[in-house]
C-alpha cells in the first residue's frame, strides 16, 4: 500500500527560503533552498514543495533556476507552484524538473484552465493549493492571492470540485495556523479526507511529532511541514522513525546505504 | 561503446533521467539517431503520457527497428521505464475506443490494463511511494536490502505478463502490480528509479554497471 508522506515545504521569496507566521507576520529567512534541499534529501524525505509566495516574472526565471539545481542531485518528486496561470508557465515548471505543479489562485479565477491543464499534463500533474480560514467557529472560507483575498468559497467543496475538474491531488493550508506549530486543524482534516478521492496533504500548524500523528490518523496522506524542520531540532529522521515505531505506514528507512 | 543513451521520443521530461545517469557518474546522450544509440553500451527508454501517442512517435521515428537491433539482437544493456516498460507489451487498453487497443513493441507476453483495485478507497492514479516485494533476484536490485524496497510510482494502467518468469518484483495497490520484469539483457521497472531517492539511484547504478 501506498507510504503516508513527509513533505517540507518550501517557500520562496526572489529566490530565497523564508518562513512567515500566518502568512504575513514574523518573516525570518530561512537560508538557501537549493541547500536545504540537499539536507533534506540526505534525511530522506518523500518529496518537495517548493512554492513562490511573491511570483513576479522575474523570480519565475529564479524558480526555474532553483528547480534545475535541485533536480541535478535530488531525485524524489517535487511540486512546485506560485503564481501559474497558464499552460507554458506547467510546461515551464515540469521541464525544469517539478513533477506536480500547483496551482492556487487561477484555479479560482477559472476553473476550466485546471481541467485544461490537467488534460494536456495528466491529472497527476496537476496539485491544487487551497488556502483558508476559519471566519467563524463554524465556517471556513477560501482565500487566494497569497492570502490576500477572501472568496465565497467553503474550501471542502471548493476541493471536491478541483476533484471533479481532474486535480491529481490536493494541498489544504491553514492560514490560521501556518507557522503557528499549534498543531493541524483537525476537524477540517477529517472532513475532507472522508469526501475526497484524490490524496490530501495538509499544511499548516505542525510543531511536534505528535501533531503529524495527528493529521496522518485524521486521514490525511501527506504531511507538509515547514517550521518544525526548519527552526525545532524535530529532523525529517527523526520524525519518520518516531511515525514508523508508532505503527504509522511510512518508509521505514530513508537511504539503502545506511 | 561505453556511453548511455537517452531514448528521445518526443516526451516531455528527460531531465531526471539524464540528471541521474549522470549522478551515477556516467556521461549519457538523449537521442532517437541510430549511430548514437549504435554506439551506446546500455540504452534507456524513459516514459512519460500516452500510450498511443508514444507509439507513433517511436514508429515516426523508426526507434522500434533501432531498438530492436541494438537490444533485441545485439543484447545490450536495456532498461525501461514506467511507460518505457508498459511499451514492451503486446497491447494497452490506454484511452483505447470503441475496443480497439494499441500495440506495443510486443517484446513480453504481455498485456497493459487499467488498474482495477479491489477497494473502492484505492485511488487512480497510483501515486506515492510503495514497496516492491521480490519474485526472484536480479542484478539491479544487487545490495538493495528487501526493507528498503520502496519505489516512487505514478501510474493508472500496469503490465500483466502471462510467463511469470519474466516478473521480478510486485508492488501491492488493491491488486498485484507488476513493478519489475525482467528477461536476458531486458529490465524495466513501472515505478521512477530516478525519483526514488538512494534506493532508485542504486537501483539505476547497479543496471548502468550490468553486462547481463
Amino acid at each position: 500500500m501506498l507510504k503516508k508522506r513527509l513533505i517540507p515545504k518550501f517557500l520562496l521569496r526572489d529566490g530565497r527560503l523564508v518562513k512567515y507566521v500566518r502568512f504575513f507576520e514574523n518573516e525570518r529567512a530561512a537560508g538557501n533552498p537549493v541547500t536545504t534541499a540537499k539536507v533534506y534529501n540526505d534525511y530522506g524525505v518523500d518529496e518537495l514543495i517548493v512554492l513562490d509566495i511573491v511570483p513576479s516574472e522575474a523570480s519565475r526565471g529564479r524558480v526555474v533556476d532553483i528547480i534545475e539545481r535541485m533536480s541535478e542531485e535530488i531525485f524524489m518528486p517535487f511540486t512546485v507552484g506560485g503564481g501559474v496561470k497558464t499552460l507554458d508557465d506547467v510546461n515551464m515548471l515540469l521541464r525544469a524538473g517539478a513533477d506536480k505543479v500547483s496551482v492556487n489562485s487561477e484555479a479560482v479565477r477559472r476553473p476550466e484552465f485546471l481541467r485544461e491543464a490537467a488534460r494536456t499534463f495528466g491529472d497527476q500533474c496537476m496539485t491544487v493549493s487551497i488556502d483558508y480560514k476559519r471566519i467563524s467557529p463554524n465556517h471556513a472560507s477560501v482565500f487566494i492571492d497569497g492570502g490576500r483575498e477572501h472568496v465565497a468559497l467553503d474550501p471542502i467543496e471548493w476541493a471536491q470540485r478541483c476533484e471533479d475538474l481532474h486535480c491529481g491531488e490536493v494541498l489544504l493550508g491553514s492560514i490560521d495556523r501556518d507557522g503557528t506549530m499549534s498543531g493541524y486543524d483537525l476537524e477540517l482534516i477529517h472532513r475532507a479526507a472522508s469526501v475526497l478521492s484524490v490524496p490530501l496533504i495538509v499544511s499548516g500548524g505542525c510543531g511536534s511529532l505528535q501533531h503529524a500523528i495527528d493529521a496522518l490518523e485524521a486521514g490525511a496522506s501527506a504531511v507538509a511541514i515547514s517550521s518544525m524542520f526548519l527552526f525545532t531540532d524535530h529532523s525529517p529522521i527523526k520524525l519518520r522513525s518516531h511515525l514508523f515505531s508508532r505503527g504509522l505506514d511510512v518508509r521505514a528507512s530513508f537511504s539503502s546505504r545506511n | 561503446m561505453s556511453g548511455v543513451a537517452i531514448v528521445d521520443y518526443g516526451i516531455n521530461n528527460v531531465r531526471s533521467v539524464k540528471n541521474a545517469v549522470e549522478y551515477c557518474g556516467f556521461d549519457p546522450v538523449v537521442t532517437h539517431d541510430a549511430d548514437a544509440i549504435a554506439d551506446a553500451s546500455h540504452v534507456i527508454l524513459p516514459g512519460v503520457g500516452a500510450f498511443g501517442d508514444a507509439m507513433i512517435n517511436i514508429r515516426a521515428r523508426g526507434i522500434d527497428e533501432i531498438l530492436e537491433r541494438q537490444v533485441r539482437e545485439k543484447g545490450k544493456p536495456f532498461l525501461a521505464v514506467c511507460l518505457g516498460m508498459q511499451l514492451l507489451a503486446k497491447t494497452s487498453e490506454e484511452h483505447a475506443d470503441d475496443g480497439v487497443v494499441h500495440r506495443g513493441l510486443g517484446w513480453f507476453d504481455a498485456d497493459v490494463l487499467r488498474l482495477m483495485p479491489n477497494d473502492p478507497a484505492l485511488k487512480i492514479p497510483h501515486m506515492g511511494w510503495n514497496m516492491v516485494a521480490k519474485e526472484r533476484n536480479h542484478p539491479i536490485l544487487a545490495n538493495i536490502r528487501e526493507s528498503n524496497l520502496a519505489f516512487y510510482f505514478v501510474h493508472s494502467f500496469a503490465m500483466r505478463c502471462r510467463d511469470h518468469g519474466d516478473v521480478v518484483g510486485f508492488a501491492q495497490y488493491g491488486q498485484p502490480v507488476t513493478a519489475i520484469i525482467s528477461r536476458d539483457n531486458i529490465a524495466a521497472t513501472q515505478f521512477h528509479p530516478e525519483k526514488s531517492q538512494d534506493t532508485g539511484i542504486e537501483l539505476m547504478s547497479n543496471f548502468l554497471r550490468w553486462n547481463p
